[in-house]
Order: C-alpha cells, then structure tokens, then sequence
C-alpha cells in the first residue's frame, strides 16, 4: 500500500516536472492555444444537420467534407483525391484517399461514405436535405475501398456543391449508430477533421484538441499536416458588447460577430485586427406569406416594401456598415442580378397609394389601417437561435416605419425553435424572417422559392418558376444558369414582391494582432475553422 | 421634512403615470433613424436611442408601465396575501398548518427567481408579468397578518362581539379585517419598490411588455449594447428606476417610523 503511494506520488512528481519543462519551453514554441468567443451557440453539432451559417466555423474543425472549394470557387479534391463525371452527368465515380482515419480510430473508405450518404436519406432524419439537395440522388455503390460511384437520377449542377458543404463532413459510421444523441451530434460523432472535439457545455463553451494524425487538409489550406494549434475553446458570448469587452480585456484571443457601433473602436486599437466578408447566399430578407390576407394581395407587398426607407434604417441599426440587398440573391454571388438595384422600395406615398387601392383606407384610433373592422396587422416570428446581427433590433425599426409611413401594425416576436416551427406549420405568420449562406444560391433558391421547397415560406407556388429553378439545377453552364436565376429573381422580388430583401450578410472577426492565419472561406464568405490559426509572438 | 423630496419625486411620477403628455410632448414610439443616438442637447433633452426615438419621452411614458405593473402586483399580492393571512389566522390549525407551509415554500425561494419561474411557464407578457411578481410577493403579506389575525382574535372587543351573538362573517369584517391591516400600507410602500426592481429586471429579460413598448427594464435591454457609444440611452432608464425605487423606500421606512409600536 504504502509502495502504491510512494510510486503514485513519484509519478505526480515527474508529471509535475514534466509540465514544468513544458510550460518552460513554450514561449520558444509558441502558445498553442486559443480562446474564441463566438455569437452563437449551436442547435446541433452534427454535421449532417447543420442549420446556422454562424456555425460554419466550427463544423469544419471536426470534420472533412469530400470536396473542398479553392479561392476561385473551383471543386478541389478532399477526401476524394479526384472524380469523373460521365459524359450524361448521372453518373460521379470518386477515387478517395486511403490514409484517413476518422477520430475513433476507424478507417474512413467507400463504405463509409456510403453509410453516410443512407444516413442522410433516412426517414425523419434531414428531410430538406434528402428532398431538396439529395433530390437527384439514385444510389451509391462501393466499387473498391477507395472507389465509390455514385449515380443521379437526373444531372445536378448542385451535386459537387452538396459534396463539399457542411452536410458532407463525413461522420465516422460506428459512432453514428452508436451516438445516443444523434440529433444534437456533439463529442458522440466522430469525424476526420484536424480537430476532435472533447467537451460540449451548454450555454458555455466547445472545447477540440489537435488531431495529431491530421495528414489530409485540402489543397486550398494554408498549410499541410496537423493543425497549429494544440488546443482551442469557444465561448458561446451572445451578447454583442460582452464580446467585444472579452477581447479587449485579453480574456479571448478573437471574436466573430462585431457589432457596428464596435467596429470604430476595434480598429482604432492597434493591439487588434479587424477582418470582414460578406456571405454568398441569399440576402437577409423578409418573405412574405401569400397565403391568407393581407400578404395575399401584390398590393400590400409591394406596399409594406415602399413604406421602408431602407437605406435610413440601415443607416441607423448598422451605423454604415451594412450593404443593402435588392434581391433574394447575396450579391457577392455570381447569380446576382444588378438589374434590380432601385427598383421599388422607399416611397410612403406610394405605399399609402397602394393600400387605398386594396382596401385598407380606414385608420383606427392609433392610426393603424383598417378594412371590414380588421387592423392590417401582420405578425414576423422568428427563432432564437437565429437572430444574429441585431436583427431584433432592425425589426422594431422596420416596425416603426411601416406604422409612421404605412399604418401597418408589424407585431414582431422572438421565440424558441419549437414555437417557431409550431407557427410555420400552423400557418400563423404573415412575414418569414432568413437568409442562408449556402456556397451556392441556387441551393438556396431552392429551398426558399420551389413550390415544394422545404422553406418555402411564402407558400407560393408557381410552375414556371419551377421550371426555371430545375432547369438552372440541371445545367452545369454558368452562362445559362446566371440567365435562369435572372428570371426567377426578377419574377420573385420585382413582379410578385414574394421578397423584401433587406441587407447582404457579413462576417466580422476581431483578434488580438499575434493571432494569425484567421480569415474567411473564399465561396461563402463565413469565417474559417481553426485549422490555419496561428499565435504568434 | 425628510420626506418632501422623495414624496415631491413621487407626485412627479404619479403625474407620468397619469398624464405623460405633462411632461413630455413626443410620441414614445416615433422613431426617426436619421436622428438615432443624438446626444443630449436642445431637441432631446435626454438624448436619442439607437432607433431615433426621443429618450426623455420613453422615459416618462415609460413611468406607466413599470409602475403600473408594479402597483398592479402589490395590489394583487395585498389581496391575495390578507385573505390568505386571514384564513390562516382564523382557520382550524389543520388549514393554518397547510397554509404557513405554503408561505414558507413560497418564502424560500428568493422573490424574482420565483416570479422568473412564473414567467417561464405563463410566458412574457405584461399581464403574466403582474401575476408572477403578485404571487412571489403573496407570502410576505399573508405572514404578517396571519400574525396579526392571532393577536386581534384574542381582543377583547373581538371576544364581546363574539359573545354578543355576532356572525363569524360579521366579526371578521367588522372587527378582524379593519385591524389586521395597519402595518400593510408601509410594507406595500416598500413592496411596491421590491415590485418595481421585478418588473424592470422581468422586462429587461424580455419578459415584460413586448417592443417597442416604452419600459424602463426594457430600454436599459435595448441600451446595453449601445453603452459605449451613447451612455445616455441607459443612463435615464437606469436612474429613473433608481430613484424610483430609492423614493419608495425612503417613503415607506419614514412611515414605518411614524407608525412603529403601535397595535390594535
């Protein structure tokens, strides 16, 4: 017993002599961890379920997609080292890497990307995604542990697309059917990424240590073999200010999420670095429910529209630093059209014009518009976890607008994700609050604007829209899809105003100056993983 | 004379609640972005918010619903609590004994976390905000005059008029009622205060009244992330429910004062 002792103390000893060496020679190493404070907390860390584009960031730390992105937005290799596509286009034949092991000490192969793509088509599992983004898929086969073919049922200009989004990151296929919780994801599921993810407190922080074995970063990376870092944590701090505070006090290294009244300040601090990039996708806009009364009416769309001084409201919640959108497309897309910039939007006369001709001519006693004894009311519901950018903020500007110049009573509530659905299902909303930062917007498009489209919130639904947004999904010319999705941006913002696009999202990231290597990913514009980051000295 | 001050502030208050247009000309709610976080100066005296709206306007405005949610739930909370504390006092000690036990559950938790738990099951909403702050409060009401119910039944005048053939009903309005109330005036006075800091504190967790309603919880909510930029927007909500708060109390320890040791 007392033997145990004496070598259980030697041994606390040594390790105590270790970590003194160690903490001795780090500052010639370098400091090889990092604290991130980001805005907003995850619904879900599995891949396959990815909902927020704030979370971005921290899927591909865990895992790796088969496909990557290069700076021109070309399809580079990943887990796949190459493919062939038939000359039909239903046809994808991947050759995949052969040394990858995911972090459960698996191989990654054929079967396993098979395993993911049954996984993902599974009923009640990602339901958008199997109908929307897996729409063309017909069947896997595993040809050889590095040879996989995968067959469409008709060509997809998105497929690639799919292969190198978050939906894609590969997921270790014991710890899928042996995760408790695999809707939440979390340190259950393995994945191959350059880090591994080891704790998960909720409301608090993510933790991931340094995959050491990391041999497989995509050609477009910064750098080849494990991650610089050897540990990285990140803080859920919502609040914009609490943020902005944690960085300058030194009690994290870098934050994402800078609040415009911030930004003057960050970078007037020379201590600090200040980057930022607008998302590809679609803009941040309202989508109007055509479904019931009042939205059913162009009228009182394009009425709500031009009752907003949009670039005033801008002016104020984002103090300049917000790009105002013109369409449902981002327009750091290659699909934006530039033809609707000035458009509609911004005159009061007009919106009280269009409301006369739809009926809504009385006004109550708090001035508010009403027809047949009933105020035009609409009501915006939106879910918590994705209000980011003050949006919030934005709303009870945009209310206050649409009351003084319109007499619309815009009733905005914030709720939690299972009201938010409860309402959408219901049908009790009249205004669908979103943007996506999908790499690509046809992606977007079609899930948003398709009469069966999974988000499609304003319920409407048309055939030659469909039409457009197929044929767009089907060629692979650029040429021609840039004309597709001119015609259905046109249709949906100018000749239905099925949309008010609002603003064009962005990222902000704000870090001590010897951090390095932080920066945004090329196609979608959101801030990169950790994989790169670097402190220096 | 220690009291002039904060009673002068307290009709100013009452005045706000009743009449804010006294006060403050503008409409709370008219917002004019192109004048958003205007410091204070001659066309806003307390400045502008992040949405162009006129700080000294909310602020008044702002008077009828944090002290109205405040009087509303003292209000309900006297209610509840003296006819809870009667029947305690008055009841077989079975009831007594259920009924104490309730108020000390209820006491052991502290009032906002309680009335925060409220919320969290009714909902936010000014109407739930005022039950949840009401029912926290009930058990300080209802304990004092449980108590006091124990000494007035023992009274003489309370045992000739039971004698004398009176009614039950009749003797508990008439003569247990009427004296088992004299320390609720101060202690609401000083609740009201206690109700004020829930409301503000309820709201400015966007649990009370919903933008863009003008409330003082609710604009320090709205302020915060303003706060280096334009320290005004908080700093009048802010000090409105300071001194709110600080007037009532002062107020209600001075008539405790005046009215300590005296009984039925």
């Amino acid at each position: 017993m007392r033997r145990a002792a004496a070598l259980a103390s030697s041994v606390v000893l040594s390790a105590a002599v270790l970590v003194g060496c160690g903490a001795q020679a780090a500052p010639q190493a370098g400091a090889t961890s990092l604290t991130w404070a980001v805005e907003t907390q995850p619904v879900t860390l599995n891949p396959h379920l990815w909902a927020q584009n704030k979370v971005r960031l921290l899927v591909f730390n865990q895992f790796d997609a088969l496909v990557s992105r290069g700076a021109d937005g070309s399809f580079q290799p990943w887990l796949a080292r190459s493919w062939k596509v038939s000359d039909d286009g239903r046809a994808y034949t991947f050759e995949l890497r052969d040394d990858v092991t995911f972090h459960d000490g698996t191989r990654f192969d054929a079967a396993a990307v098979k395993a993911n793509l049954d996984q993902l088509l599974k009923p009640g599992y990602n339901p958008a995604v199997a109908a929307i983004q897996l729409g063309s898929f017909s069947r896997a086969e595993v040809l050889s542990p590095t040879r996989l073919r995968i067959t469409l049922k008709r060509p997809d200009a998105l497929f690639l697309d799919f292969l190198s989004s978050p939906y894609a990151g590969q997921v270790s296929p014991a710890s899928l059917r042996a995760a408790k919780d695999l809707k939440f994801g979390g340190t259950e599921l393995a994945g191959t990424g350059p880090f591994i993810l080891d704790r998960y407190v909720q409301g608090q922080e993510l933790h991931y240590h340094r995959n050491p074995a990391y041999r497989w970063a995509p050609p477009g990376a910064g750098h080849q073999g494990p991650a610089h870092l050897s540990e990285i944590t990140y803080r859920f701090l919502p609040e914009a200010a609490v943020r902005v505070g944690a960085l300058t006090s030194g009690q994290v290294q870098v934050i994402e999420g800078v609040p415009a009244t911030e930004v003057a300040l960050v970078e007037k601090d020379p201590g600090l670095t200040f980057l930022r990039a607008l998302n590809s996708g679609t803009s941040f806009s309202y989508y109007f429910n055509t479904s019931h009364p009042p939205f059913d009416d162009v009228r009182v769309r394009r009425a709500f529209r031009e009752a907003v001084d949009l670039d005033a409201v801008l002016a104020s919640v984002y103090r300049g630093t917000a790009t105002r959108a013109w369409s449902v497309v981002a327009r750091s897309s290659p699909f934006y059209d530039a033809g609707l910039e000035g458009r509609y939007g911004g005159n009061a006369a007009e919106a009280g014009a269009l409301l006369d001709a739809a009926g809504w001519r009385q006004r109550d006693a708090e001035g508010y518009r009403v027809k047949d004894g009933r105020r035009l009311t609409v009501r915006s519901v939106s879910s918590a976890p994705f209000v980011r950018d003050r949006r919030d903020v934005l709303a009870q500007a945009v209310q206050a607008q649409v009351k003084q110049s319109a007499g619309i009573d815009l009733q905005i509530r914030i709720v939690d994700q299972g009201a938010a659905q409860q309402a959408a299902d219901d049908d009790q909303y009249e205004i669908f609050e979103n943007s996506r930062g999908d790499s690509d917007a046809g992606a977007a498009l079609n899930l948003i604007l398709r009469g069966d489209g999974a988000i499609n919130r304003t319920r409407y639904s048309d055939p030659e829209l469909d039409g457009w947004l197929a044929a767009a999904s089907a060629t692979s010319d650029p040429a021609e899809r840039r004309r597709l999705y001119a015609e259905v941006q046109r249709k949906a913002v100018e000749e239905q105003a099925l949309v008010f696009p609002i603003y064009v999202p962005g990222d902000q990231i704000a870090a001590r100056r010897s951090v390095q290597g932080l920066g945004f990913d090329p196609v979608t514009g959101t801030p990169r993983g950790a994989y790169d980051v670097r402190v220096g000295t | 004379m220690r009291l002039v001050l904060p009673g002068a502030v307290l009709v100013l208050l009452a005045v706000a609640v009743a009449a804010p247009g006294l006060l403050a000309a503008s409409d709370p709610l008219a917002a004019d972005p192109a004048a958003a976080l205007a410091p204070p100066g001659g066309a806003h005296w307390f400045g502008s918010d992040h949405l162009g709206r006129d700080v000294l306007s909310r602020v008044v405005h702002g008077a009828r619903h944090s002290l109205g949610i405040g009087v509303a739930a003292t209000a309900l909370s006297v209610a509840a609590g003296v006819l809870l504390g009667l029947a305690a006092g008055l009841s077989p000690a079975w009831l007594d004994e259920a009924l104490s036990r309730a108020f000390d559950v209820l006491s052991t938790l502290p009032e906002l976390l309680l009335a925060l738990l409220v919320v969290a099951v009714t909902g936010p909403g000014t109407g739930n905000v005022i039950a949840a702050i009401a029912v926290a409060q009930i058990p300080t009401y209802a304990r004092v005059v449980r108590a006091q119910t124990f000494v007035v039944r023992r009274a003489g005048y309370v045992e000739h008029a039971v004698t004398s053939g009176r009614s039950r009903w009749a003797v508990t309005a008439g003569h247990v009622l009427p004296n088992v109330l004299g320390p609720i005036p101060v202690l609401a006075t000083i609740g009201l205060g206690t109700a004020v800091i829930a409301s503000s504190g309820l709201s400015f967790l966007g649990m009370g009244p919903q933008p863009p309603a003008a409330e003082w919880g609710a604009m320090l909510a709205g302020a915060r992330d303003y706060l280096r930029v334009a320290w005004w927007e908080a700093l009048f909500p802010g000090a409105a429910i300071t001194l709110t708060v600080a007037c009532l109390t002062v107020v209600g320890r001075g008539l405790q004062r005046r009215f300590e040791g005296r009984t039925p």
